[in-house]
């Protein structure tokens, strides 16, 4: 059992490093979070719009279409005074849009003709542009009711015109932000994980080759593969520590997700979030293998950091792949681990249903690469060249 | 006691990709450490020192040759050398944010004594060192004195029979070079084998009773102080050493 006084002291040695405290305390589970998860929020509010909300828009000219600004008023639109330089206003921002009517507006109406109105719009800013797509919406409802009365007045169907009646479905339950959302998860809670073992990782393996500490320590009565054994303990535990934490802060920060724009379908309630650590929970082991054997590979912290850093993007490509490819045989790459917690974990957050085979064949294939790695990180403390 | 006996050792070269391109570091090194004596195996910087000691403590594995710590093989009884052997190195390789004592400890620990145990063989080493000035500070700030016996305290901790030093006393003033000196007398007195190695002749000469003069790789000579001088016919022993290595004084 001297693998556990290995595993303590570790445990003990590295909480007093505040680089290895800081990345699984704080940096996976607090900022990466508030970084990845903030902006998503904030990128997808810029992207919807809210009709229900009253807005005001600047109007040049309201005067001169007075059942226009009625239309507009019944549709959460407050008319508001233009500024003097409608194009200046758009431009610096000051004004999101402003929509002038132009001086013919009323007498063209009135002779059946196409009625003028410009928007001024600045498509390089985001609120703008969507602002623009409301009111723009808004004036084309406003155009089928005349187009309607003008052809009632000279006694056609409207319907003659609507020669296509186009319904659309979106039979995902998630839309597209939901996908990236559901994929979330996934991301922060390996790629916090990969950094809660870090430093540790290094510091216990190839930290202690550099400050010549494993010299002294491999001439010690015990045995390499306790050795090995107590630093993948401790590593373990940091990688585990850091991934309750990401859970955590993951639950909290869904909460403050608004629920329409995670579309019906996903699910961030705590029972799924505890799902989701169960389902990744066999890649702690996984991970904390690597780290400390790939560590082990190498003479100094700075080798073993270009090491992981590179290796960093294992741990990141299922997110980008499964990003691209929809993979129709999900039991092929079950046994595969990274890539099957990452559909068991999408298939969590969706609500989907788990075949208990996927589950057996995720954790059995990462319990075997993990005894793989261990196996070799042990060997690899067995050669003499660990100390050269 | 240590009976080292033709051990030979080589390395890839460094940088070299072809596989038999080796660099032979020792070669024909035979020795005897008795117990109750100090041995001093000298040698130049790159004379296969540390490679020898390497071997001795089980570190590295030798290509030819054998070596028996108090009756157990090195390749053979691999555990029972190392709890016989108490092995400092030349970098005390101390942990820097754990304290002296918690570094005592933790050796303490790994060679199976139990959590109270361990905590009393601290404190007696804490105290046969004279380290309880500094015992639970970091050793982030030590001093390459204060290192030096917390590496050799941890490396007493199991209570070997044979000790081992690699070049102890580098970096050390001349304070502490001198308590060092007391410390390895004493244990040598107390009926330890005590084997260190040094480059440095005043430091052998004022402390050996027997010594092994080591060059490439090779035992040049190996006999008590008086014996080198009367072999070499030299008064002084560093001279004695030059002549030992086959150099002319």
């Amino acid at each position: 059992m001297r693998f556990l006084v290995v595993m303590f002291k570790e445990i003990i040695d590295n909480l007093r490093d505040k680089q290895t405290v800081f990345y699984a305390l704080l940096f996976g589970p607090v900022l990466m979070p508030l970084i990845l998860g903030g902006s998503i929020i904030i990128s997808l509010k810029q992207l919807s719009i809210d009709f229900d909300q009253v807005t005001p828009l600047a109007v040049v000219n309201a005067e001169l279409a007075p059942n226009l600004m009625t239309f507009l008023h019944s549709n959460n639109i407050d008319v508001v005074e233009a500024p003097d330089e409608p194009e200046k206003a758009v431009r610096r921002g000051d004004s999101p849009v402003v929509l002038k009517v132009m001086p013919s507006f009323s007498d063209a109406l009135r002779a059946g003709k196409p009625a003028p109105l410009t928007l001024f719009v600045s498509d390089a800013d985001k609120k703008s542009t969507r602002e623009a797509r409301k009111v723009v919406a808004l004036l084309n409802a406003y155009e089928r009711t005349i187009n309607a009365l003008r052809m009632q007045h000279r006694g056609i169907d409207p319907n003659v015109f609507n020669s296509l009646d186009i319904s659309r479905e979106d039979v995902s339950r998630d839309g597209a932000g939901g996908q990236l959302l559901a994929s979330l998860l996934p991301f922060l809670l390996i790629i916090s994980m990969v950094m809660g073992g870090f430093y540790l990782a290094i510091d216990t393996t190839a930290g202690e080759r550099e400050r010549q500490s494993l010299e002294p320590l491999l001439s010690l009565p015990l045995n390499r593969r306790e050795l090995v054994l107590g630093k993948f303990g401790a590593t373990l535990c940091f990688v585990a520590l850091s991934g309750i934490l990401t859970s955590i802060s993951v639950f909290f920060l869904f909460q403050f997700f608004p629920t329409d724009l995670i579309g019906g379908g996903l699910h961030f309630d705590a029972p799924t979030i505890f799902k989701s650590f169960l389902v990744a929970s066999p890649l702690i082991a996984f991970i904390a293998a690597v780290l400390i054997t790939v560590s082990a590979f190498t003479r100094s912290s700075k080798e073993a950091q270009t090491y992981l850093g590179v290796l960093m993007v294992i741990p990141m490509a299922p997110f980008f792949i499964l990003q691209f490819v929809t993979i129709r045989s999900e039991l092929a790459i079950m046994p595969i681990p990274m890539m099957s917690q990452y559909q068991l974990l999408e298939r969590t957050v969706l609500g989907d249903p788990i075949p208990a085979l996927y589950i057996i064949l995720s954790a059995g294939g990462t319990f075997i690469a993990t005894a793989f790695m261990l196996l070799v990180a042990i060997r690899l403390y067995s050669r003499d060249r660990i100390l050269m | 006691m240590i009976r080292a006996t033709q051990l030979k050792k080589s390395f890839a070269k460094p940088g070299s990709s072809k596989k038999n391109d080796k660099v032979l570091a020792v070669q024909e090194v035979s020795f005897t450490a008795e117990d109750g004596q100090v041995t001093g195996l000298l040698g130049p910087n790159g004379a296969g020192k540390s490679t020898t000691l390497r071997m001795l403590a089980t570190l590295i594995k030798p290509d030819e040759g054998n070596a028996q710590i108090d009756g157990f093989d090195v390749q053979h009884n691999i555990q029972e050398v190392r709890k016989q052997l108490g092995f400092m190195p030349h970098n005390a390789g101390i942990y820097p944010r754990l304290s002296a004592r918690e570094n005592i400890h933790y050796y303490a620990r790994l060679c199976g004594l139990k959590r109270s145990d361990a905590r009393q063989r601290a404190n007696e080493l804490l105290q046969q060192l004279d380290m309880e000035s500094f015992a639970d500070r970091r050793s982030a700030g030590f001093s390459q004195g204060q290192r030096t016996k917390v590496a050799l305290a941890r490396a007493l901790v199991h209570s070997p029979q044979t000790l081992m030093l690699d070049e102890p006393t580098n970096g050390l003033d001349v304070m502490a070079t001198r308590g060092l000196r007391n410390i390895i007398r004493d244990l040598a007195k107390q009926g330890h084998c005590v084997l260190f190695s040094s480059h440095i002749m005043q430091e052998v000469s004022a402390l050996c009773d027997h010594i092994a003069i080591i060059s490439d790789g090779k035992i040049a000579m190996t006999d008590s102080l008086e014996g080198i001088k009367t072999k070499t016919g030299e008064n002084d022993l560093e001279d004695a050493f030059v002549r030992a290595i086959g150099e002319t004084p």
